[in-house]
């Protein structure tokens, strides 16, 4: 039962009706069961949940179909149902996840702010334009 | 069926479209093309934050700035019904033609074609699709 190796999206095939997690370019977590695929790599994702991890924490928020354009994944891959049952993560409510990922970020933005300050007291400018999703065209 | 033939089947369905840059469309799917490219019809739009709405009888979302779709659930189901129907069909026309000789593959062919054309018809707003209007009318 050697299949000849498919190359580039066509592997994606072998993927079908499985369990993925998909790690879109704005950071976001899905995890669907894979439906369908195309050339262009865009996907449909089936009973789709968005899993949100802060630390040894996460959260599942059950978002239903999903049609993702290809160019906006960054790694997708397969579920393992084993070690899925014995994660070293502890599940929260969406929530409870939600406050952990609100002050998770204003503490990045803090931080953020302090590292601006340092440098333009050195004469350096972030460009702030850099932090934004705007280049992501 | 592929992505695209999926988000023909939304056509008529609400939808939600986050776009690149963070803002999503709350809309109900007038029409898409090949290249993605949407019309969507009683539109939300959210500002990427989350904190600015703004409401638009209808709007035009160019394919390449979609980062992603979600569609209802029932989409799904109803592309594996027309699927069985489809090839039901299939099975009884190219039965029925199968002694034609030379012209068998263009009369296998034809059948498919007409379903697909009677399926998009169907979903148009004032079309007389069989399935469609229902599910207009309960969404509204």
């Amino acid at each position: 039962m050697n299949k000849p190796e498919l190359e580039g999206t066509a592997h994606l095939l072998d993927e079908l009706d499985k369990k993925l997690m998909v790690l879109l370019r704005d950071g976001r977590t899905l995890i669907g069961y894979l439906r369908s695929v195309d050339q262009f790599a865009n996907l449909v994702l089936h009973k789709a949940i968005e899993r949100i991890h802060v630390g040894k924490e996460y959260g599942d928020i059950p978002r239903g179909v999903f049609i993702v354009r290809g160019e906006n994944v960054v790694l997708l891959g397969e579920i393992d149902k084993e070690k899925e049952d014995n994660l070293p993560l502890t599940e929260v409510t969406v929530d409870d996840i939600l406050d952990a990922q609100r002050k998770e970020q204003e503490e990045k933005q803090e931080q953020q702010k302090l590292v601006t300050k340092a440098l333009k007291e050195r004469g350096l400018q972030l460009m702030g334009d850099l932090m934004t999703h705007d280049d992501m065209f | 069926m592929l992505p695209l033939s999926l988000l023909r089947t939304a056509q008529n369905h609400p939808m939600l479209v986050e776009l690149k840059n963070g803002e999503t469309y709350n809309g109900h799917l007038v029409s898409c093309d090949n290249w993605m490219n949407i019309n969507l019809r009683e539109v939300i739009c959210t500002s990427r934050d989350g904190d600015k709405f703004w409401r638009m009888p209808e709007c035009y979302i160019r394919g390449s700035t979609i980062k992603y779709l979600r569609i209802p659930d029932e989409v799904i189901d109803m592309v594996k019904e027309e699927t069985i129907v489809k090839n039901r069909g299939r099975e009884q026309k190219s039965g029925r033609g199968g002694g034609g000789g030379g012209d068998r593959q263009n009369q296998r062919n034809r059948p498919a074609a007409r379903g697909n054309f009677g399926g998009r018809g169907g979903s148009k707003p004032g079309g007389q699709g069989g399935r469609n209007p229902p599910f207009q009318k309960k969404k509204q």
